[in-house]
């Protein structure tokens, strides 16, 4: 195998050699190397298959922009990535990597066929190709064509890295660690501001880290830049953050940062986070990203071994890796020139520079030809050969008014080329910063900024390297200064500095028709300079349209290589300047972050938040299988060994009718209403009369939204003149307490009283059945719990196994019942103990399916499963809770608005299944004649239903169109299945006369 | 995130301590049997919805458990001031002083530092 | 009296060997919630036994009892377990309209102490920990749990959080001290 490392050259750790794969085979590298630099240094040029051609592809640049070499990395135990760029991925001892979108290998890809196809994929494909005839859409488009385009494959084993995440707050952001970022990093430094730094490369430098040679203030550059690291790292006031990838730019300087913090080891300490989503709050910030180099634009510019020259110099002077041993250099822009010349002097043969300008600086042709390198001054490039690697490249002079003369052939293994550089805005466009064209330089550059941020060095067009520092010395000491602190920028001297003069590129002349050109403009979507014309032709002027039509600029990268290019297309298409046409926005994330970064600690267990009771651990002990409620997980049933849902449920409601059963109905929420006009603000609130209630009595409340419809419902006691304890749905807690809040603070801020949550203040177990009382009486203190004391719906504070309660008479099953309040840490010992107990009684645990189908057969219904925020007082058959005689409460007003009075108005009644063995799904549509032709008209919907072992027959509530009026009519319930029939009933399945409340 | 000066902490705090809660100077009719249909359907349903200035409400939920008002724009997102809830919609002149003061303060700072 | 069951109790995270960070649960204590026109705070201060604080954010700390302003209205409470009978009695005594809600068994206390105090709050906290002046507290958001949070000293913080929520700012907790000790 061949070697590309040169002796001496680059920064790699030559002494930490590793072993890597690419595709099955073995090679290596150093510590240092990227996955790029890596296979490049091993002669490997062909890593992928594009998007939609299959066309072999080789690695394009050397950094983020990447748009080719993507592929699947393996670091193992699960943990594989697609569409990793092998210019960002670092060598580790170990790392397996994989081509992507080929079969059944990369050399020899079926896929490639697609190539020969064009005109089935040429803009707008999607649109054209896939319409006609329709059974193809099933049977050939999405199986086949669908598939044989794309990227990676998703992994299909669930992560199992975990994800870090970390708030920060400093005096300056500096975003970029090149030239200019480290220039500035150092002003707002020195100055005593708090900074961070960031930068999304392994090592902190920038294009530094590939220009050994220059000289800054006397030092070699590598030199400087050791000594400015370890300037940086001895101010405990600066943050510096190496493989941390700003990420977006949102509001008053709100600044994602994605930290890489162990993919690149090789062993991963236990627990520790792959990556870090930092969010930063920067007073000040400066954006120093650099710019990025254009690709040119002609027939076969994607071939592999056809590169970016800036990334060739990269991996040159950075990883000592010669990219080939036979290059030429196509260029408008003058650091192609230097690519070469330094490819050369490391023994490369370059057999040509074809320079596209008319005329270049003057000492760039005498150092070409003392290094006796060919130059082609305004020649074009035509034409490239090699299947799998470039082989020729075809060249031709280009004559007066554009003539393209006669072609010639040169033999190369790499094309370097370079249209010049865009310097990088993209977290600017984040803040909606508007851009401008700069006509002289062909490129947008920031123009006015929304948010207190500046821009520096090549990223906003000053290039060159004195021009960073002292771009970036100026803009880091100007934003210390805005933050509050003093600085005085530095100078900064600069030698070997590079000729950086250039124009730019649009389309390159050619001799040949460019309607068959393969003259691509976006890499990773395959999208060429004739099919952005082809859009034009079709009609398309705003850049916009053209993007979505053409995909232009759309692929993972975001076009940071392509938009400006296929904007000169379009220009050129279109006839009118870029200006004129525009520029697409940029959006957040600048690269691809992975899903966990976004949820840091938000995953498995703490996915969400889990809220448990403190009876919650008895329940998990005793077999309970849960359900989520809001946040909450909740008891749904116990089964015992053997028994499914259906027999748990059917013996616990069992339990319930004829001796007791025990239910935590702790997660219920609970307010305690506390003032003098605490019965006045009940009245205002809640639908029902509150004065002349009783201490020590309760009240079921109704609580409407002002719109008039049921927004919670529950039980309230009243335990002093001034003190009521309410309870609400366990989902609505919050939502209540936010409303009274609100109508409190804002409408009656006069009203002397206060609330205040208790709902975790207490447990609470609900024992409810015929031998309720009897099991409980042994245990209670300073409560009478006689029927004529303690009668259904009162309360009362005392004592229970020792321990302080508010004890409630009530019932949510239609038996005998009590809801005992104890402090939240006595929960599970009280419950422990009453189970204990009531073994004599058979006591059994019951769950909220079990309390579901109990309130059904009692006809007491469930807010927000019975009824969906379209439901007045009346439609839920509730009048009875309405104080009519008050003057007013929330909502009152709207119960007498036209449509709420309006007569078929959908109202909530029981249903009974002709089959009684039939058990409706909830929300199932209702009609009331079965024969209608499709769409039927739908008269309500099934809200709740269950089987009910107490009646041995399912029961149901709906809500019907008139309901109430149509009591003992039959409707009809299409299903899949079948059509099945149910008559309208009252709501009360068992016990109407509520005999059972107080026995 | 936004930061939001909560008038009543007096300081600014991070967004998701906040919630929104509406148009803001929208009464709740002290006697609403005396409203029509109509006068009433506008009390619960029309808003303004303007697009640039917009007088709201927001609450400091996991906060001091305030609400209170805030003038802020609905283009660029940007709040002029925050004020207690109770007190009078801000004049134009009020808001622009507002607007210019928080430049001001951050101007200040600069100078506090020389 | 019943055995209480106290949602994390004795637990501790010791992040590493140089206990940059340690977070345990903390003891129990008694908790009011106390709401009260600010024109009688000082009626409210003589009868909780110490002089409440009389702006948003402040803390007042005094033989073991401590009061911190969370809003206009609003103080929270905590004295040793043992006392909360009496401050009930005290309150009830108390001439000024108020409201007093026994909110004890509804938080847990979580102490995080050490040199990366801060910095392990700051994963889950949006607003500028390290900026937050030592003997004030403040109700806001941990994560997606809604904690008070007291910076009692320098490296030292005591977390209030309901009690169901408590787990959830306890995994975070534990995740973070493991990145801290590992210095990443």
């Amino acid at each position: 195998m061949s070697n590309f490392r040169i002796a001496g050259k680059g920064r790699v750790n030559r002494s930490r050699q590793l072993r890597f794969s690419f595709d099955g085979v073995d090679y290596t590298g150093y510590e240092g190397d990227t996955l790029a630099s890596a296979l490049l240094a091993n002669g490997v040029h062909l890593v992928g298959r594009s998007f939609k051609y299959h066309r072999p592809r080789g690695i394009l640049t050397a950094g983020s922009e990447e748009p080719n070499a993507l592929v699947g990395s393996n670091r193992g135990n699960g943990r594989f990535e697609p569409n990793t760029r092998a210019t960002v991925l670092e060598v580790f001892e170990g790392l397996k990597t994989e081509s992507q979108n080929r079969w059944p290998s990369l050399t020899r890809d079926i896929g490639a066929v697609n190539d020969a196809l064009y005109m089935l994929f040429s803009a707008g494909f999607y649109y054209k190709t896939f319409m006609w005839p329709k059974s193809f859409w099933d049977k050939v488009y999405e199986p086949v064509i669908r598939n044989a385009a794309g990227l990676g494959k998703a992994p299909t084993a669930p992560d199992p890295d975990s994800y870090a995440s970390r708030f920060a707050h400093c005096d300056v952001l500096v975003v970029g660690g090149g030239a200019a970022g480290l220039a500035a990093a150092l002003e707002a430094g020195r100055s005593g501001a708090s900074v961070i730094l960031c930068d999304e490369q392994s090592e902190i430098g920038g294009s530094l880290l590939a220009e050994p040679t220059a000289e800054i203030n006397g030092q070699l550059a590598w030199d400087w830049l050791e000594d400015t690291n370890a300037a940086l790292a001895a101010m405990p006031n600066v943050t510096v953050l190496p493989r941390t990838t700003a990420i977006g730019y949102y509001h008053q300087n709100f600044v994602g940062l994605c930290q890489r913090l162990t993919d690149h080891l090789r062993i991963v300490p236990d627990g520790a986070p792959r990556e870090r989503m930092w969010k930063v709050r920067a007073k000040q910030v400066v954006l120093a990203q650099g710019a990025i180099e254009k690709p040119l634009v002609f027939a076969g510019n994607d071939r592999p071994g056809v590169m970016l020259a800036g990334a060739a110099r990269t991996y040159l002077n950075r990883y000592g890796v010669k990219v080939g041993n036979w290059v030429v250099a196509v260029t408008s822009h003058d650091s192609a020139w230097h690519a070469a010349f330094d490819l050369a002097k490391a023994g490369v043969e370059v057999a040509a520079i074809v320079d596209v300008r008319g005329t270049v600086p003057t000492q760039l042709v005498a150092a070409a030809d003392a290094l006796r390198i060919r130059t082609l001054i305004g020649w074009t490039v035509t034409g490239t050969k090699g299947r799998l690697r470039v082989s020729s490249v075809r060249v031709n002079p280009v004559g007066p008014g554009g003539k393209v003369g006669g072609a010639e052939t040169i033999a190369c293994d790499t094309l370097l080329m370079s249209g010049g550089w865009t310097p990088s805005i993209h977290l600017f466009s984040h803040t909606q910063g508007s851009l401008t064209w700069n006509e002289d330089g062909q490129m947008f550059l920031p123009g006015r900024g929304k948010e207190e941020c500046r821009l520096a060095g090549a990223g906003k067009g000053r290039f060159g390297l004195k021009a960073a520092f002292e771009d970036g010395a100026a803009a880091g000491s100007a934003a210390a200064a805005d933050a509050g602190f003093a600085a005085q920028p530095a100078a900064y001297h600069v030698e070997g500095e590079l000729s950086f003069t250039g124009v730019t590129g649009h389309e390159l002349p050619t001799d040949r028709d460019p309607g068959h050109a393969k003259a691509f403009v976006d890499f990773q979507n395959d999208v060429m300079a004739k099919d952005i014309r082809l859009a034009v032709r079709e009609g398309f002027k705003s850049i916009e349209h053209i993007k979505r039509y053409t995909t232009n600029g759309m692929a993972t990268d975001q076009g940071k290589l392509s938009n400006i290019n296929g904007l000169a297309v379009a220009s050129d298409a279109l006839k009118r300047p870029i200006p004129a046409v525009g520029l697409t926005t940029f959006r957040p994330p600048y690269t691809p972050t992975s899903f966990g970064t976004f949820a840091g600690y938000n995953k498995g267990a703490l996915f969400e938040v889990t809220r448990k009771t403190p009876i919650d651990g008895w329940a998990e002990e005793n077999g309970a299988v849960y359900e989520p409620v809001s946040l909450w997980r909740r008891a749904w049933y116990f089964p015992q060994v053997g028994e499914d849902m259906h027999a748990a449920v059917a013996r616990e409601c069992k339990a319930v009718r004829t001796s007791v059963g025990m239910f935590d109905a702790s997660t219920l929420g609970k307010i305690e209403i506390v003032g003098p006009d605490a019965a006045e603000f009940m009245n205002r609130m809640y639908t029902n009369a509150w004065t002349k209630l009783a201490p020590g009595r309760c009240r079921y409340g109704l609580l409407l939204g002002e719109d008039g419809f049921i927004r919670d419902d529950g039980v309230i006691g009243r335990l002093a003149q001034d003190r009521f304890h309410v309870t609400t749905t366990t989902g609505g807690a919050a939502r209540v307490l936010g409303m009274m809040e609100d109508y409190l603070q804002t409408e009656w801020p006069d009203l002397k009283v206060w609330l205040t949550s208790t709902t975790e203040q207490w447990s609470v177990i609900a024992l409810q059945g015929p031998n309720a009382r009897k099991l409980i009486e042994p245990f209670v203190e300073g409560i009478d719990l006689s029927e004529g004391a303690f009668p259904h719906m009162a309360v009362a504070t005392g004592k229970i196994c020792g321990v302080p309660t508010r004890l409630f008479r009530v019932s949510f099953t239609g038996e005998l019942g009590f809801e005992i309040n104890v402090p939240a840490r006595y929960g599970r010992a009280v419950w422990e103990k009453l189970f204990e107990a009531g073994q004599r009684f058979g006591i059994t645990p019951y769950g909220t399916e079990t309390m579901h189908v109990l309130r059904a057969e009692k006809g007491y219904i469930i807010v927000g499963q019975d009824t969906d925020g379209t439901l007045t007082p009346d439609d839920a058959g509730l009048s009875w809770a309405v104080g009519k005689t008050k003057p007013d409460f929330v909502g009152k007003r709207s119960l007498s608005r036209p449509d709420m009075l309006a007569a078929n108005r959908k109202q909530l009644v029981g249903l009974l299944t002709s089959d009684p063995k039939t058990v409706l799904e909830e929300g199932a549509q209702i009609v009331l004649d079965p024969n209608q032709p499709v769409p039927m008209d739908m008269v309500g919907h099934v809200t709740s239903s269950y089987w009910s072992a107490e009646l041995g027959r399912s029961i149901a509530f709906a809500v019907i169109q008139g309901g109430r009026s149509l009591q003992g009519k039959t409707v009809h319930v299409p299903m899949p299945d079948k059509v099945h029939s149910a008559t309208i009933t009252g709501m009360v399945f068992v016990d109407p006369e509520n005999t059972r409340l107080s026995a | 995130m936004l930061l939001i000066r909560c008038p009543y902490c007096e300081a600014e705090r991070p967004e998701v301590e906040f919630t929104y809660a509406g148009e803001a100077h929208i009464a709740r009719p002290a006697d609403p049997s005396a409203l029509s249909d109509d006068e009433w359907r506008d009390f619960l349903f029309i808003r303004t919805n303007p697009r640039g200035r917009h007088f709201e409400r927001w609450r400091h939920m996991h906060g001091c458990g305030r609400f209170f008002n805030a003038v802020r724009d609905t283009v660029t997102d940007k709040f002029s001031m925050t004020y207690k809830a109770g007190a009078p919609r801000p004049s134009d002149e009020e808001i622009a002083l507002a607007s210019s003061a928080t430049a001001d303060s951050a101007a200040s700072v600069k100078d506090a530092r020389p | 009296m019943l055995l209480a069951n106290h949602p994390l109790l004795g637990k501790t995270i010791t992040g590493d060997t140089a206990s940059k960070l340690t977070i345990r649960a903390a003891e129990d204590v008694a908790r009011f919630s106390l709401r009260i026109d600010p024109v009688a705070v000082q009626a409210a201060g003589a009868a909780f036994g110490t002089p409440l604080p009389t702006r948003i954010g402040g803390v007042v700390e005094a033989g073991g009892r401590m009061a911190l302003q969370l809003g206009p209205d609003e103080w929270v409470l905590t004295a040793p377990v043992a006392e909360s009978d009496a401050i009930a009695d005290a309150f009830a005594a108390l001439g000024e309209t108020h409201s007093l809600v026994d909110i004890g068994h509804r938080e847990v206390g979580i102490l995080v102490e050490g040199e990366a105090a801060a910095l392990a709050l700051r994963s889950a906290i949006a607003f500028d920990v390290e900026a937050m002046a030592v003997g004030t507290g403040c109700r806001t958001l941990f994560d997606k749990a809604q904690i008070v949070l007291i910076r009692e000293d320098k490296n030292r913080f005591r977390i209030e959080v309901w009690r169901s929520f408590a787990d959830h700012v306890w995994g975070i907790l534990h995740a973070v001290s493991r990145e801290i000790a590992l210095g990443l």
